[in-house]
């Protein structure tokens, strides 16, 4: 068996090689566009990389499902990095996975890269990290970076991997619950009281199969361990042994009575938000805290949505810009993320009405005048104000618990 | 009277999403258990066309050239290779492997062939999408046209030459005429193929050829019904349009 | 033209070969190789570890199983479907305005398809609502699960609004083609019912030289994406949506399984397409 699959994967290999080498002649291959090395771009000062990123374009890699942060994008920081810095900035779709198998193709092929800057968190920082795909430490070199809450652990520590510079926060959020108050009246203020509140209430609740899923189950996971400090630091085997098990216990036990009896989930969270803005269930959950006040100024979700965190606490995590190891216009890239993160991009970017990203700006670092601005905002109508969840955040764990979940899940609930 | 129920009852399901979508995009506050929706607004036509600074414009216009560009190359090349197809000793073969980029489904095709449009220096470039979706327009053309070149055509051809035509004018006179129905279909069938192509355009360009398809297509299937209804609108119009014009030639019989 | 007719096969067969055989290929053996751990992200070196665990993923199975289903069952009920309106409603479809109808599916892209049916059929949907105000149900649960379902109803649905208009206007180009109306009226002065003419000489007949087109269509359901992934349950999967959670999803360890999946399904497909070439030839001319 061994023998044969070399022998054919040597005869593959052999094939490849004389169509990579037919279909380059046929391309007409340029072996002088070489990526630039990042420390050389690094070395520069802040008015050489100014001077070297004005007048260029910036194509920037980021979701682009949510119409109000597109429009805060092509309205708001397009024409701005325009008019301070003449930079071009070329937005388009793409994210997770399929980024990174992009990035990690490209410099394979040892060639400059498509996409300059990158809108990224998570596992995603954690495996373009692995492939040595971002270009940095870079956070230093930007003058606006010393207005960042860096201390802040929710800020600086991105799943339990210290940013290190190596991407500049961007906005920070929480999980949340989101529920129609016109339907329920009296939804579970902690995890302990959800089992209880699923039987009182059968058919009202489900868990999404994706990444907001997987958050609401890392925080149910850790409420229910009693103690969500010990899920500080790296991967912990025997722990997430036992309270994973624990989970898929209480989940199995009360499957009955989530939607479709729990013989189903979706496999997405834009449909299960769809089946909430169509009064099929009277729960959906959110990464932003602030995205119920989005959502009802849009008029997707009733006026009657309401977002809470339950007890012991839920995630809050942020998100980050990065900038590509091999960008063709690194200098760009990077006056774009410096504007970003500027007081006034920030601003307007908190506001629910544009978008209700929460700052990752330490507000008592900016002028007085500038920080009323901050907590002047128009306030969130049916978000929970800030200060009443702050001592409700939970510390993303490791990315390993969330990849173990997301296989578990489906072995322990969805198959069972 | 059955013969006019049937098709009252077939244009009711066909034209039903048509209805539906047209609903949904202009829906509000549209809940369980309401039949027609309490409100009505052009709210999210206008967060669509207003969001993209008139960029939604330009991504009609390279819609259009793409897709173009596309159904003539794929429709021109396949008239080419069916007829280099049939004076081949090893036509079969020929045929066969015609079906070898269907093997590998649409999701994993882009992936599969990024890493070599790259190595190509394609990658996020007009052309590299080009070559994505000929790959799977130019064999589909190709198939759609190999039945046209009977040996009866090759008859008629020899006559014409053998008449005094040159062979261009054989071509034009003659061989264009007898394949225009075939070709019509097949500049159709292709340039549908290409205008909602979103997985291939979008992988193999980085994101940077941003067809109308690649702009709108993240809002179908997003959160925002109202949104999702009007970018589905909005992809369907056109083509619906091009059907609308091509109709005369869709409603002959074959002859 | 005849002389360029060498020149034609001397480059233009070539080059289409380095198309759509050479890149594909190429694309097969990335994929074998990244199952193999020496290509793609993070491959670290020639292993078997992921063909040896092959044993153990019976999600792979379960997806093949259950995508077989729906493609038979959504391609079956078009195929009759077609056929029915072919040899039932001949008057109708030889008129304009039906013609033309049926080419509408060809205006929609599957995504469309799928959030048209999920606001259609869910138990929220438009039909849900219908039926309440008609007083046929009386809940959110009494409406049946269409979408989202066990046996992939709204699935299969789908795909049979995708298919079946497709398949009516190609059997009726048939029926014109083969001159099965004069065929009628011989059989039909033989002495013949309609009913006769249509099991043993038009149904036969029309299938027969539409089997390679059924096949084609089986192949494309079979790779389905946007309408599993909208319209379908976790479990069980179709092929594509598998193979995507492999490839797009969270752990980038996943890649090589999802190559190897990939890789497998490929070759499944082409087998199907080794028997298409079986059939076209049969059917040739």
């Amino acid at each position: 068996m061994t023998f044969w699959l070399s022998a054919f994967l040597f005869y593959m290999k052999q094939r490849l090689l004389l169509y990579l080498a037919t279909l380059a002649l046929l391309g007409g291959c340029n072996s002088a566009d070489k990526p630039r090395e990042a420390a050389q771009v690094l070395a520069q000062s802040w008015p050489q990389i100014e001077a070297a990123g004005r007048g260029q374009m910036v194509s920037m890699v980021m979701w682009q499902g949510d119409p109000l942060i597109n429009r805060y994008m092509t309205t708001y920081v397009k024409p701005e990095v325009k008019r301070r810095y003449n930079v071009d900035l070329q937005i388009s779709a793409g994210q997770g996975a399929g980024l990174v198998q992009t990035l990690a193709a490209e410099q394979a092929a040892d060639q400059p890269s498509e996409a300059d800057l990158l809108w990224i968190n998570g596992e995603t920082f954690y495996q373009l990290r692995q492939v040595d795909a971002l270009l940095g430490p870079f956070v230093d070199k930007l003058p606006n970076a010393h207005l960042l809450d860096l201390q802040n652990p929710f800020i600086n520590t991105d799943f339990q991997q210290p940013v290190n510079g190596m991407e500049c926060p961007w906005g920070n959020v929480q999980f949340t619950f989101i529920y129609d108050s016109s339907r329920v009246a009296a939804p579970p203020r902690s995890f302990a009281e959800l089992p209880a509140f699923l039987k009182a209430h059968p058919g009202q609740f489900t868990i999404p199969n994706e990444f907001t899923g997987m958050t609401l189950l890392k925080s149910w996971m850790m409420a229910l361990s009693g103690n969500p400090a010990l899920f500080r630091g790296k991967f912990n085997e025997a722990l997430y042994r036992k309270w994973s098990g624990e989970l898929w216990r209480v989940i199995n036990e009360n499957k009955r009575y989530f939607w479709k009896q729990g013989q189903t989930f979706p496999e997405q969270l834009a449909p299960l938000h769809q089946l909430f803005a169509n009064g099929e269930v009277a729960f959906t959950f959110s990464n932003n805290d602030a995205e119920v006040d989005n959502k009802v100024n849009q008029r997707v979700f009733p006026a009657s949505a309401r977002a809470y965190v339950p007890a012991p606490g839920t995630i809050q995590n942020s998100h980050y810009l990065g900038i590509v190891q091999h960008a063709r216009h690194p200098e760009a890239a990077l006056l774009v993320v410096n504007f970003l993160i500027s007081p006034e991009a920030q601003l307007q970017k908190m506001d629910p009405n544009v978008w209700g990203d929460h700052t990752v700006l330490k507000l008592s670092t900016l002028p007085a005048a500038q920080r009323r601005q901050f907590e002047q905002l128009p306030s969130r109508r049916y978000a929970p104000r800030r200060e009443a969840i702050q001592n409700l955040a939970l510390p993303e764990p490791d990315p390993e618990y969330m990849t173990r979940l997301f296989q578990d899940f489906r072995t322990q609930v969805i198959e069972k | 009277m059955r013969s006019r129920l049937l098709p009252a009852l077939l244009g009711l399901l066909l034209a039903l999403p048509f209805v539906l979508l047209g609903l949904l995009a202009l829906a509000e506050q549209w809940r369980w258990p309401a039949a027609l929706p309490p409100a009505y607004s052009l709210t999210a036509v206008r967060s669509l066309l207003g969001a993209t600074d008139n960029d939604l414009l330009a991504g009609l216009g390279r819609s259009l050239l793409l897709a173009g560009t596309v159904a003539v190359l794929a429709t021109g090349g396949g008239l080419a290779v069916a007829r280099a197809l049939a004076r081949s000793t090893r036509s079969a073969r020929w045929e066969a492997a015609s079906y070898l980029p269907y093997a590998l489904p649409p999701v994993l095709l882009a992936t599969l062939i990024q890493p070599f449009i790259i190595r190509l220096h394609l990658s996020g470039s007009g052309v590299g999408v080009l070559l994505g979706l000929l790959l799977v327009a130019l064999p589909y053309a190709t198939l759609l046209l190999r039945s046209f070149w009977t040996p009866q055509v090759a008859e008629y051809e020899s006559l014409a030459r053998t008449l005094g035509c040159t062979s261009a004018q054989a071509f034009r006179r003659v061989l264009l005429p007898l394949a225009w129905p075939r070709l019509r279909t097949a500049l159709f069938q292709t340039f549908l193929l290409a205008w909602f192509d979103f997985g291939l355009t979008n992988v193999l360009s980085v994101g940077k050829v941003r067809t109308l398809t690649v702009q709108v297509f993240a809002y179908v299937g997003e959160a925002n019904s109202q949104l999702a209804a009007v970018a589905s609108l909005l992809l369907l119009l056109p083509p619906a349009l091009l059907l609308w014009l091509n109709r005369p030639a869709l409603l002959r019989r074959p002859e | 033209m005849a002389a360029s007719s060498s020149f034609f096969s001397r480059t233009l067969l070539p080059a289409y070969g380095l198309l759509v055989v050479g890149l594909p290929l190429a694309g097969l053996g990335y994929a074998l190789a990244g199952s193999l751990g020496v290509a793609g992200p993070l491959a670290g070196g020639f292993t078997l570890h992921y063909w040896r665990g092959l044993g153990a993923q019976t999600g792979l199975l379960g997806a093949v199983l259950y995508s077989a289903w729906i493609a038979l069952a959504a391609v079956g009920v078009a195929a009759a479907l077609a056929l029915w309106l072919v040899l039932g409603a001949q008057e109708a479809l030889r008129r304009g305005p039906l013609r033309l109808l049926l080419h509408l599916p060809l205006l929609m892209p599957a995504l469309v398809v799928a959030f048209y049916l999920f606001q259609l059929l869910s138990r929220s949907g438009w039909l849900s609502r219908l039926s309440y105000q008609s007083g046929l149900t009386t809940s959110i649960e009494g409406f049946p699960e269409l979408v989202q379902d066990a046996a992939g109803v709204g699935i299969i649905l789908a795909h049979v609004l995708l298919t079946f208009p497709l398949l009516t206007l190609l059997l009726q180009a048939i029926y014109e083609e083969s001159r099965l109306d004069e065929f009628r009226q011989l059989t039909l002065t033989l002495g013949a019912s309609g009913g006769q003419f249509r099991r043993r000489v038009a149904a036969p007949v029309l299938l027969g030289r539409a089997a390679p087109t059924l096949l084609l269509s089986f192949i494309a359901t079979l790779g389905a994406y946007d309408i599993p992934l909208l319209l379908g349950r976790p479990y069980p999967q179709m092929l594509s949506v598998y193979i995507a959670t492999r490839l797009q999803r969270f752990d980038l360890r996943e890649l090589p399984a999802g190559y190897l999946a990939g890789f497998l399904v490929a070759l499944g497909l082409l087998a199907l397409i080794g028997l298409l070439v079986r059939l076209h030839r049969r059917h040739a001319l």
